[in-house]
Parts: C-alpha cells; sequence; structure tokens
C-alpha cells in the first residue's frame, strides 16, 4: 500500500514483507472488494524479486527465511493475481518445482523430501497458474507419465473413511480433504474422488457447537473449517441438500470464483 | 494433535484460564511495544537481546523479531565477544531454541534459526582444531533431531531437518550408519513411511557413490519389503518402497520374478486390495501389459 512506505527508515514499525502473507492479504483485499486503487504494484514485484534465489526457489523474506514450494506457489499467485509474470524467473522456478517431485508421485516440501499433499497442492497449482502467462509454451510441464503417477497417489491418500491423508500411511485430515482434492481438481481427475465417503468423513469432523476440526473428535478451528468448506465446494457430495449449495471455487488460487472475478476485473482489466 | 480428545472443564477453571490468558496478553503486548521500540531505534545491546529472548519464549512466530535477535548478534554482541564467547551464545541459542520446539515442534523460524545458528559457529578453540567447535555442534545437533523424531516418528520438518545436518556435518557420518537409523526406525514401526523414504535416499546416494554395491543391495531390500509385505499386505508403505526398488521396471526377469513372488502372497491371502494394486503401479507404468496379464483377476 502506498500509505505505508516509509522510504528511508531501515526499520519501519511494520514486518519485514513476507511473500505468504502478501498473497494472503490480496486474497483477503479482494474478499472484502477493495477497489485496489492504492495497490502499490512494482512495489509488490519488486519484493516477489527479491525473494527468488538462484536455485529458482523463493524465500519467505528478501532476506531469508524459509524456502520451499510454499513460498513458490505464493510467487506464482502473487504473479497470476497481478497478471505481471516480471519478478519471476519461471524458467529456473519450473525446475525447482520439478526438482521436489517424487517417485511417490506427489511432490516434497524441498527437493528430497517425503511426499507431501499441501505442497504437492503447491507444486500444481502453480504449473497450471504459469499456464496462463502468455509467453509460456502449452505444456504444463507435466508428462503423461507423471500426471498419472500424481492422480495415482493421491488417491490412495483417500483413507477407507473418506478423507484424504497428506502423506503416505497417516490419518486422515480436513484439510488435507482439500489439498489433495483441489491438486486432483487440477489435474482433471475429480472423477475418481469418492464424493459420498469425503462428505461423510467431514461431517464427522463437524463440532455440535460449530465449526470443523482437522479429524472427528478433535477442537475445530477457523482453518480446518476453511478447508473443509473448500473442498465440499469442489467436491459436493450427489443428492446433498442445499446447505451443500456452496460457491463456485477457483483451485488455482483457492477462491471463489466471485472473487477471482473481481480480481479480474479490478486488478487485471484496469490499465 | 490427533488423538487428544475434547476435556469438559468447570467454570472455575475456565475462568482461572481466562484470568491469567488476559494477564499474559497484557505482558506480551507491554513486552512487544518495547522490542520494537528497540528495533526502530537500532539498539543492539545485551538488553536488547535479553527482550528478544523474552518475547520470542512467549510467541516463536515473531519473525521479525527473529531477524531482529539476528542483527542484534552480528552488529551488537558478536563484535565486542571474542570466538569463544560467540560459540558459547551461539551453544546456548540452540539451548534455547530446543527448549522451544518441544513445545512448537513445527514452528518453521525455529528450525532455520537453529541453522543460522550452526552455520556462525566460529573457527576453534584452537587453530589446531579449527573445526573443534563446529563438529561438537553439529554432532549435538544430530542428537537433538534424533529426539525429536522419538517424540514423533513423521515430524517431516524434522525428517527435512535431519538431512540438511547429515549433508553439511563436517566430517560427515560413516554412510552406513544412516541406513542403520533408518532400520531402526522401520523395524520400530514399518508403516513408517518418513523412514522408508529416507532409507531410498540412502541407498540412492550409496550406490551413487559406489560404497554400495547396487544388485546385492537391492536384493537385501527385496528381502526387507517382502518380510513387511507378509506381515501386513495392507500396509502402503512397503508397496511404494516396492515399486520404488523396481523402479522404471526396465528390467523383465525382476519383474517376472517379483509378479511370481505377489501372486503367491495373493493366493494365500486373497483379499488384500493393495497387493493386486502395488504390482500393477510400476507395471503398468512401464507398458508390460503382457506381464501384468500373468497376474490374473
Amino acid at each position: 500500500m502506498k500509505g505505508a512506505e516509509s522510504g528511508k527508515d531501515d526499520y519501519s514499525e511494520y514486518d519485514t514483507p513476507h511473500l505468504i502473507m502478501t498473497y494472503t492479504a490480496l486474497l483477503s483485499l479482494a474478499i472484502l472488494r477493495d477497489d485496489f486503487e492504492r495497490l502499490n504494484k512494482p512495489g509488490i514485484l519488486k519484493l516477489v524479486r527479491s525473494c527468488q534465489r538462484a536455485d529458482g526457489s523463493f524465500t519467505s523474506l528478501p532476506n531469508g527465511g524459509d524456502s520451499d514450494l510454499r513460498q513458490v506457489y505464493c510467487a506464482f499467485a502473487i504473479s497470476s493475481i497481478l497478471d505481471d509474470w516480471s519478478g519471476i524467473d519461471v524458467g529456473s522456478a519450473v525446475k525447482y518445482i520439478q526438482r521436489c517431485s517424487n517417485y511417490e508421485g506427489g511432490y516434497g516440501q524441498s527437493p528430497g523430501g517425503e511426499a507431501l499433499g499441501g505442497t504437492t497442492y503447491c507444486a500444481l497449482a502453480s504449473l497450471y497458474l504459469a499456464l496462463s502467462q502468455s509467453t509460456s509454451s502449452v505444456s504444463p510441464h507435466l508428462s503423461p507419465e507423471e500426471r498419472t503417477r500424481t492422480i495415482r497417489w493421491l488417491l490412495q491418500n483417500q483413507t477407507p473413511v473418506g478423507g484424504f491423508s497428506g502423506r503416505t500411511n497417516k490419518v486422515p485430515d480436513a484439510c488435507y480433504c482439500f489439498w489433495a482434492g483441489a491438486s486432483l481438481h487440477i489435474l482433471g481427475a475429480s472423477e475418481y474422488v469418492n464424493v459420498t465417503a469425503l462428505a461423510s468423513f467431514l461431517s464427522k469432523c463437524q463440532f455440535k457447537f460449530g465449526g470443523i476440526a482437522k479429524a472427528p473428535e478433535d477442537t475445530p478451528d477457523p482453518y480446518h473449517t476453511y478447508m473443509a468448506v473448500a473442498a465440499l465446494a469442489l467436491y459436493p457430495p450427489e443428492g446433498a441438500d442445499k446447505s451443500y449449495n456452496l460457491p463456485k471455487l477457483n483451485a488455482l488460487w483457492n477462491t471463489t470464483e466471485d472473487t477471482a472475478e473481481w480480481i479480474r476485473s479490478h486488478i487485471q482489466r484496469r490499465s | 494433535m490427533h488423538g487428544v480428545k475434547r476435556v469438559q472443564y468447570s467454570k472455575e477453571v475456565l475462568e482461572a484460564r481466562k484470568q491469567r490468558d488476559q494477564a499474559r496478553l497484557k505482558d506480551y503486548l507491554a513486552l512487544y511495544e518495547q522490542v520494537f521500540q528497540k528495533r526502530k531505534n537500532k539498539d543492539f545491546s545485551q538488553d536488547a537481546f535479553d527482550s528478544t529472548t523474552n518475547i520470542l519464549r512467549m510467541n516463536p512466530e515473531l519473525y521479525t523479531i527473529w531477524n531482529y535477535r539476528r542483527n542484534v548478534m552480528t552488529n551488537g554482541i558478536f563484535p565486542a565477544s571474542d570466538p569463544s564467547k560467540v560459540n558459547d551464545i551461539l551453544s546456548d541459542d540452540l539451548s534455547l531454541t530446543f527448549a522451544l520446539l518441544k513445545e512448537h515442534p513445527k514452528v518453521y523460524w525455529i528450525w532455520s534459526h537453529r541453522m543460522w545458528c550452526l552455520e556462525h559457529v566460529p573457527d576453534g578453540p584452537t587453530d589446531d582444531q579449527l573445526k573443534g567447535w563446529k563438529t561438537t555442534n553439529w554432532k549435538k545437533e544430530l542428537f537433538v533431531v534424533e529426539k525429536m523424531l522419538d517424540a514423533d516418528a513423521r515430524n517431516f520438518m524434522a525428517w527435512n531437518y535431519r538431512r540438511y545436518i547429515l549433508g553439511n556435518m563436517d566430517p560427515p557420518p560413516p554412510p552406513s550408519a544412516e541406513l542403520t537409523y533408518t532400520t531402526k526406525k522401520i523395524e520400530a514401526n514399518f508403516s513408517n513411511f518418513s523412514a522408508w523414504h529416507q532409507r531410498s535416499r540412502v541407498l540412492m546416494s550409496l550406490w551413487k557413490e559406489g560404497k554400495l554395491d547396487e544388485k546385492t543391495s537391492k536384493q537385501t531390500e527385496f528381502e526387507l519389503v517382502q518380510n513387511a509385505m507378509y506381515t501386513d499386505p495392507d500396509d502402503q508403505s512397503v508397496w511404494i518402497y516396492h515399486a520404488w526398488l523396481i523402479d522404471a521396471g526396465e528390467d523383465t526377469a525382476l519383474l517376472r520374478r517379483e509378479i511370481t513372488s505377489i501372486q503367491e502372497l495373493l493366493d494365500e491371502q486373497p483379499d488384500s486390495k493393495c497387493t493386486v494394486y502395488g504390482v500393477a503401479c510400476p507395471i503398468q507404468e512401464a507398458h508390460f501389459g503382457e506381464a501384468f496379464g500373468q497376474l490374473g483377476p
């Protein structure tokens, strides 16, 4: 935001700009239907650019912090929301994403890591978001074999009780119903998800006084509540009553289609 | 955490907790104000350092203050300390963050601060033992990460961190030691895919460096994984590891042998879904339609 620019002072009273928080802030402003009049686009692109490292990955902060697929996704999502990819070397970032792919079929958090549902979403959403930039080639940098193997791993994580687990042989968790579910949606493999079992699991995660927990009998929290609702928006159970009528979700940005349209008309189509 | 059930608390307990939380919040906000003011004033004193300790103990997610703490160290404290003192300060920070990790095992900032500390351990104690302090600290770190994995054998951050430690230790530990560690973890619970995954990484590097004969070692691995298959044919870990061992399925003789062995298991346990699935994956991938046909329905 332009109003917050401090200029000379090394240490403003604010926290250091953060890639993940920047993605979250842009989405939150769009959800709140901000007009984006005061958006400092060059400043955000400068942040994105200063976070990319030589191996293609991104750090959370310009001067360091974590560096794994979560930051790559945020950099791609920010570029896609701003419809300006000049802050990213897409080629080297895609190479980094590919280095995180492993034989299980998913993507580890960083190269060499065990496949994880959340970072698999980050990898796939990034690869498909990059397709939207005009200069990129048609391929999402994913071979048919890789796609099949990833679909297989994701489906294998839909447990017999209907919920998805985030890793091989882990217990199901409401948030992975989104991470894995959205990944399958991005890969065009939604039809293989057992939607009835998924909804049944998530309804069991529901707390009787409101909210959704990560697992049945657990304590609800806003994060798992949102993730569960987002998963159900992608996978409404067949023959469900109208309480399952949820707004259409944009799986790549992880927001409603209405909010995505707001972004398109208020950020992208502004000249 | 999974498995922690909700508990009903009495009104009195809830009220007492509320009072306690409010007092804590008041302290936190006062401290927050103070630390950010110091940061704004570029205060790199010992006093500033101590305030960051206090607030990070209360909230280890405060990344701006972790960064500020490192600035206090490099700009204020280290220039005024001899190498031995710097080593002591970093060792203290490693102890502090270990205590924090026990309470917050998945806060990224704590893990990354440990990495920073380890990477800043000075040379010493003497010219003859330039790596002395470094070796001691990194060795201790491997012990810490083992403690973390004892507490939660699936903590992926601890596994990632373990790989980072092993990759940076100087001198590196003997390559066979990590293989032994994964054997221990797999024997404790063979459903723990994180341990199988680590094993696959270790083996790949041992084969690549020629420290282990790939063919003989693969044979041992097939035996290990077959034992696990017979113990629980519905366990996903063993099938994924098995598929990794078969690799791209280029060795037809090996594929036939494995199909026969899985067929035997399937005859014994006809209800096992994973069994059919397990053999189908790598073979389908390698387009061995003919070989797959042998398996039957």
